[in-house]
């Protein structure tokens, strides 16, 4: 039993110790005031609000416990992803510093720097973006043509993740254009997170599908699909939730800070759209779709 | 030439400590997986000199892997490499069985050394052992209760039975034989012993004493030896004959 398991059993026996006696405790008043009505009412109503402070008392024990878990995961999440790429551009530098390096091997170590730097910028980007969308209700923003943002999205996972041409393939759907109203670079953000989770959980095979279309004529979905790891049904909700992470999935990397998703919840629900998702199940890939309200055509 | 198994599954960081572990002469092997890993060290654990291990592993975390290495009489020395450096996760990683304990980020030329240290007291030990056959340095070993300690070769002997004992176990028998008949502290524990400073929870010593207390007593739950001293912490009464 880990430290969180023992803790809620803990406050959880106790409450339904307290909730038997207050029972009892009930039981015995109706039986000694059965004939005597108003104490009796006062009695019970009194019994009644204890029992039901208890169970609430319970339940939000227990909810603070998780999420204090929660925090401590994502704790360790981030010193992990702000800690590896700086170890790593460091040894990398060391070695470039003390080590007599033939031209060939020098810029394969700038490269790998270069990607460290970028993952570093990425991890304080997700994180900051993080505090603000939690601050942010709505957005007014301009017209925003999906298609190109769309677009613009995927040659940069492509370009960032090193894949071929035509790993990431976009669809582009329905009658033209597509436009949203709202903010470009979070709209931007929240298409980033998805392909990037996309190729992550894609393996060494990356075959990622982008279909953008109109399914009616006041929305724009967004659908990213993959065909990795795939969720535990489950777990499809939850992976919303603000750092929450999927348990280990088989193979699967531990990276990541539990925001990602978050983020993309977050700007979707700011648009006044939202996200889901759908799995068929453990290693049967995984498609999230963000739907938008389009905007009235002028 | 001294082999090393790296498990690391962040791909840079392995492939740039192998690049400079090879140009210092060591013979290096690389997983990704914590599983694997300890499967490959649990069919021979002989083939490495040296194991580098970082925590956050797919499969399986590196304190796992430790532990139960040891758990399976596996003593290859262990290097945790990790980004996890708070204190209690460096008790943690002694109690389960790692040798020493280097956070990221890391400065090159002080891994190489601690990881030559490692071989180094490995290569001693192996040595004194075959030189003596057995029977060491009499300062090295000290006999109570029915039981030998044997610091060199790291173990605990009574009458037939032997228990090996991890690096951490050994410096901290070592520490309270040096004090012995005086009560020392958790505190003074942490220092010396392990010799972190900041505040943490002390209480992770007392696991290594319930430890302990299995190698040197008959009956672990009323100890002769290994004492509780209430309010303080341990210490350790030799009987008046040695």
């Amino acid at each position: 039993m880990t430290r969180r398991q023992k803790a809620i059993a803990l406050s959880v026996t106790l409450s339904v110790l307290l909730l038997a006696a207050a029972v009892a405790l009930n039981i015995g008043w109706i039986v000694i005031n059965a004939r005597r009505i108003t104490p009796l009412i006062w009695g019970v109503v009194s019994f009644a609000i204890i029992i039901a402070g208890i169970i609430v008392y319970t339940v939000v024990l227990v909810l603070e416990i998780k999420r204090n878990e929660d925090h401590n995961t994502f704790l360790n999440a981030v010193t992990h992803e702000l800690k590896t790429p700086i170890a790593s551009i460091r040894l990398y530098l060391e070695t470039l510093q003390s080590r007599s390096l033939t031209d060939d091997q020098r810029r394969h170590f700038y490269e790998v720097m270069l990607a460290d730097a970028e993952r570093l910028h990425r991890t304080v980007d997700n994180v900051l973006k993080a505090g603000a969308v939690r601050e942010r209700r709505s957005v007014h923003g301009t017209d925003v043509d999906m298609a190109a943002l769309v677009r613009e999205c995927v040659d940069v996972a492509v370009l960032r993740h090193h894949l071929p041409p035509g790993a990431i393939h976009l669809d582009v759907e329905g009658e033209q254009p597509l436009v949203v109203r709202g903010a470009p670079e979070d709209l931007q953000t929240a298409i980033a997170n998805l392909l990037d989770n996309a190729v992550k959980y894609s393996g060494d095979a990356v075959r990622v599908t982008v279909v953008l279309a109109a399914p009616t004529p006041d929305t724009v979905w967004v659908r990213v699909q993959d065909r990795g790891v795939g969720i535990p049904r489950r777990q499809l909700r939850r992976i919303f939730r603000r750092f929450y992470r999927v348990p280990a999935l088989g193979a699967a990397r531990v990276t990541g800070t539990g925001l990602g998703l978050y983020i993309v919840r977050s700007i979707a629900r700011a648009h006044g759209g939202r996200v889901f998702a759908h799995s068929e199940g453990e290693g049967r890939g995984a498609t999230f779709t963000v739907e938008l309200p389009r905007a009235a055509r002028a | 030439m001294s082999r090393l198994l790296v498990v690391e599954d962040e791909q840079h960081l392995a492939e740039g400590l192998r690049f400079n572990l090879e140009a210092e002469g060591y013979e290096v092997e690389i997983l990704g997986h914590g599983g694997r890993a300890l499967e490959a060290l649990l069919r021979d654990s002989t083939r490495f000199d040296a194991v580098v291990l970082d925590v956050m592993l797919p499969g399986k975390d590196g304190f796992a892997i430790a532990s139960e290495l040891r758990a399976a009489g596996r003593y290859v020395p262990i290097l945790m490499l990790t980004a996890r450096s708070r204190p209690e996760d460096v008790l943690r990683g002694f109690e389960a069985g790692a040798d020493d304990y280097v956070p990221k980020p890391f400065e090159l030329a002080i891994l190489v050394a601690r990881l030559n240290g490692l071989l180094r007291r490995g290569r001693w030990h192996r040595d004194a052992a075959a030189a003596a056959g057995g029977d060491v340095n009499a300062q090295d070993t000290i006999e109570f209760g029915g039981r030998r300690i044997d610091f060199e070769a790291m173990q605990v002997t009574s009458g037939e039975q032997a228990h090996r004992l991890t690096r951490m176990e050994c410096e901290l028998l070592r520490y309270l034989v040096s004090n012995a008949g005086k009560a020392v502290s958790r505190r003074a524990i942490l220092e010396e012993v392990w010799g972190v400073h900041e505040d943490t929870d002390t209480r992770a010593i007392d696991n290594f004493m319930v430890r302990l207390r299995r190698y040197l007593e008959d009956d672990p739950s009323s100890p002769r030896f290994l004492l509780t001293v209430r309010g303080v912490g341990y210490t350790l009464a030799l009987p008046a004959e040695r």
